[in-house]
């Protein structure tokens, strides 16, 4: 058992000595996120973490307004100061609370607000048109907005439709809260509708803006409050750190084949150890390597990006499964090769390959999108539940939401040690 | 007990018989050398001695440990000094040292002290915390023999420890050596010097092509041989014909030319050598230069196998 641990202990000290390793264990994971934030944030505000360029929105409101929202300003003590929808809309965008994101311009002439954006004054033009209110009061009414944006901009207007689509999503709320009480009360006086809005309105405004819908997977939406760019930096650290634990795997579990080259494998030989133990050894310190690496990557990226990665126990079990699967990933990558000479071939081919079509639906998602068809072809390789772990572990998915993941992912490990042991055995002992 | 028992051991790399049919004896506390030219079979033979190869055939007893039957005993008794260098160039010689000590089931302070011993030994002490990859070759050879001596085992094999170095390491090596057996250690010695072998040993097997072809004493060896001398020449000029005229001529018992060298075994080098001279000037050719040697291993390697022994 002492034995096991000095061989492992002995190739962890070994791992971290080789600056091209600790280079590519730590520096590269930990340097491109931060590229990212330099191209898409700064980091001049350290209490608020990362901040986006202030986005310039440009609104025409050309709601006229309908019976029930002017009378509710007054029947509410304190109420808003609002006499249609699209004032609303306009004074959700005005709130303090978005003023590090975005700028808002109003205008009259629709006209003129889309030429802003189209000379790149501003990123997006938003047009509420006359029948908005009257649309939403109708109950088979759709309340239709005009979204313009500059094609060239991606996050700003994602910023911008993102608090919009919180607010709609809120005015959903607010119909079927209006129906209710309609029902109820059986009386459909104008008066009441604009009161149950207001208040309605005023609830949700009291949990704070959220920007988590750019969050596209997010299965769960009761965490609290992300910069969108936080969270992209979250998924680009994510995808590295994943990237990076197999990359380690493959390259720590190469160290079985290097020390028979290096003929300090066939000298452990000749000392009273059983060769069993040499290679258990072996194939700790390879997970221990893993282990380190993924657990200072973690606490750095929070430290240094402040990423959330979701609730103690789900990121727990995301990394436990992450290091077991990397690490026996790296095992069997190697137990297949004859010699290290072979080894560009999993470096250049297998692992690269494999883990980009795993994590696959993280790139997807920067863009903001989820396709259905590249999950599941992520989900053929090992890698793909692994990232669809830690995708949903910073969605503040909950223990029971990964742990079909977690389950696939130790199936696919113990195939891994499996092959792994029984070659290598095969080979040494 | 015998130190080393070895009977009958065979092996073979598809069709290269590395070893074929090997027996010998070594006593408790001797140091015993095969001595063999590049490619004898002599690291095959050290490494199923030490359990890494299988053999296809025979056994050995190390301390009456069987190979086959307890390979674990085996391992425990014996120290091993690899014919190349295997270390971890990125780790210091006193981490390596402890590392290799651990694997010896040592520990904790018995482990300290004894680590610090084995530098004192190997007169790295001054350099312990420096990484094996920045020393010398020579360096890294004492470190490689340190290894070995950790446990303080009963028997150490050191398979041609002294290739490749300058002579200091090369004396400083072969003093420990001595020291070893001075302290009741057995030694099973590899080396293709016959100087080394000379020095060294009190025992002596000459290996070729797999097979043991001699073994004995220093003396016994050189008796195989009677009391003939070795002469080396070089010509002027490469002579076939004289070549023959000497194979003719009376009191030569062997030729060997090879690398413009001419290597002789003859009875008496007294009454042999102006019949050589004679010859080459029949033959119109000038010997540049003449050394002659009493009989050594070198002499007996010549005589059993009709090569030279070279490095
Ligand atoms: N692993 C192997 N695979 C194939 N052939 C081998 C192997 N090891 C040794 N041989 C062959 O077996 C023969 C004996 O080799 P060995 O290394 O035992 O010689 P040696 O006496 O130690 O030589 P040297 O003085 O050069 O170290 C050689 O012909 C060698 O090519
Ligand atoms: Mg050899």
């Amino acid at each position: 058992m002492n034995k096991i641990f000095a061989v492992a202990l002995k190739d962890l000290t070994r791992s971290f000595r080789s600056a091209f390793a600790l280079i590519f264990m730590f520096a590269i994971p930990l340097l491109v996120p931060l590229l990212f934030l330099v191209m898409f944030g700064n980091l001049a505000d350290e209490e608020q973490g990362f901040e986006l360029p202030v986005t310039q929105v440009v609104v025409v409101n050309l709601d006229e307004g309908g019976a029930g929202f002017e009378q509710a300003m007054t029947n509410l003590p304190g109420g808003m100061e609002t006499d249609s929808l699209g004032a609303l809309v306009v004074r959700v965008l005005q709130s303090p609370d978005f003023g590090d994101l975005i700028a808002v311009r109003l205008e009259t002439e629709p006209a003129t607000a889309r030429s802003l954006v189209d000379n790149q004054e501003a990123g997006v033009a938003i047009i509420i048109p006359a029948d908005f209110s009257a649309q939403y009061a109708a109950f088979d009414g759709q309340a239709v907005l005009e979204f313009y944006q500059d094609p060239t901009l991606t996050i700003g207007p994602g910023v911008v439709k993102s608090i919009l689509n919180q607010f709609m999503d809120g005015l959903s709320g607010a119909r079927i809260a209006v129906t209710v009480s309609l029902a109820r009360l059986e009386a459909n006086d104008p008066a009441v509708i604009g009161q149950v809005i207001e208040a309605y309105m005023a609830a949700q405004q009291q949990d704070g803006p959220s920007a988590a819908r750019l969050d596209v997977r997010t299965p769960v939406q009761d965490g609290p409050a992300r910069s969108p760019v936080l969270v992209i930096v979250g998924m680009v650290m994510g995808a590295m750190l994943l990237f990076y634990a197999y990359y380690t795997g493959v390259a720590t579990g190469q160290g079985i084949l290097q020390e028979d080259e290096q003929l300090t494998l066939p000298r452990l030989f000749t000392t009273p150890t059983p060769p069993a133990s040499i290679l258990i050894g072996k194939f700790l310190g390879v997970l221990l390597t893993v282990t380190v690496q993924v657990i200072v990557l973690l606490i750095a990226a929070r430290l240094i990006f402040r990423v959330d990665w979701g609730s103690p126990e789900a990121i727990a079990m995301t990394i436990v499964c992450v290091i077991l699967n990397a690490s026996a990933f790296g095992i069997f990558l190697n137990s297949l090769l004859k010699s290290t000479r072979q080894g560009g071939v999993l470096f250049g081919g297998v692992l690269t390959v494999t883990t980009w079509i795993g994590l696959l639906p993280i790139f997807v998602g920067f863009a903001g999108g989820s396709n259905p068809m590249i999950d599941s072809i992520s989900l053929s390789m090992p890698q793909g539940w692994i990232g669809r772990m830690l995708l949903d572990s910073i969605a503040n998915a909950s223990l029971g939401q990964i742990a079909l993941s977690g389950a696939v992912s130790l199936a696919w490990t113990a195939l891994f040690f499996t092959i792994g042991i029984w070659r290598f055995g095969r080979r040494y002992v | 007990m015998k130190a080393i028992e070895v009977t009958n051991l065979h092996k073979a790399f598809g069709e290269t018989r590395a070893v074929i049919g090997v027996n010998f004896t070594v006593e408790q506390g001797e140091i015993f050398s095969l001595l063999g030219p590049n490619g004898a079979g002599k690291t095959t033979t050290i490494s199923m001695l030490s359990c890494l190869l299988r053999p296809d055939d025979g056994d050995a007893l190390i301390l009456g440990h069987s190979l086959r039957k307890d390979p674990m005993g085996v391992k425990s008794v014996l120290g091993v000094v690899p014919q190349e260098i295997a270390l971890y160039d990125d780790l210091s010689a006193s981490e390596n040292l402890t590392f290799w000590g651990k694997m010896y089931g040592l520990r904790g302070a018995a482990l300290k002290a004894r680590v610090n011993e084995v530098l004192e030994i190997i007169g790295l002490t001054d350099r312990a915390r420096d990484r094996i990859k920045k020393y010398s070759g020579g360096m890294k050879r004492r470190v490689n023999i340190g290894v070995a001596l950790l446990h303080k085992p009963k028997i150490i094999y050191m398979d041609e420890p002294t290739v490749g170095i300058d002579p200091q390491s090369r004396r400083s090596i072969l003093d420990s050596v001595l020291a070893l057996k001075s302290e009741g250690t057995t030694v099973l010695y590899t080396t293709h010097y016959m100087e080394e072998a000379q020095e060294l040993s009190d025992h002596i097997a000459i290996m070729d092509h797999g097979k043991l072809i001699a073994a004995g004493t220093h003396n016994e060896l050189v008796r195989i041989v009677g009391e003939a001398d070795r002469i080396t020449l070089s010509l002027n000029a490469e002579s076939a014909r004289l070549i023959e005229a000497w194979k003719r001529t009376r009191g030569v018992q062997q030729v060997d030319a090879e690398d413009g060298n001419l290597t002789l075994l003859v009875d008496d080098s007294n009454q042999v050598l102006p019949r050589l001279f004679e010859a080459a000037a029949a033959s119109d050719v000038r010997i540049t230069s003449v050394d002659i040697q009493e009989p050594d291993l070198e002499v007996v390697f010549l005589h059993l196998t009709g090569r030279a022994l070279r490095d």
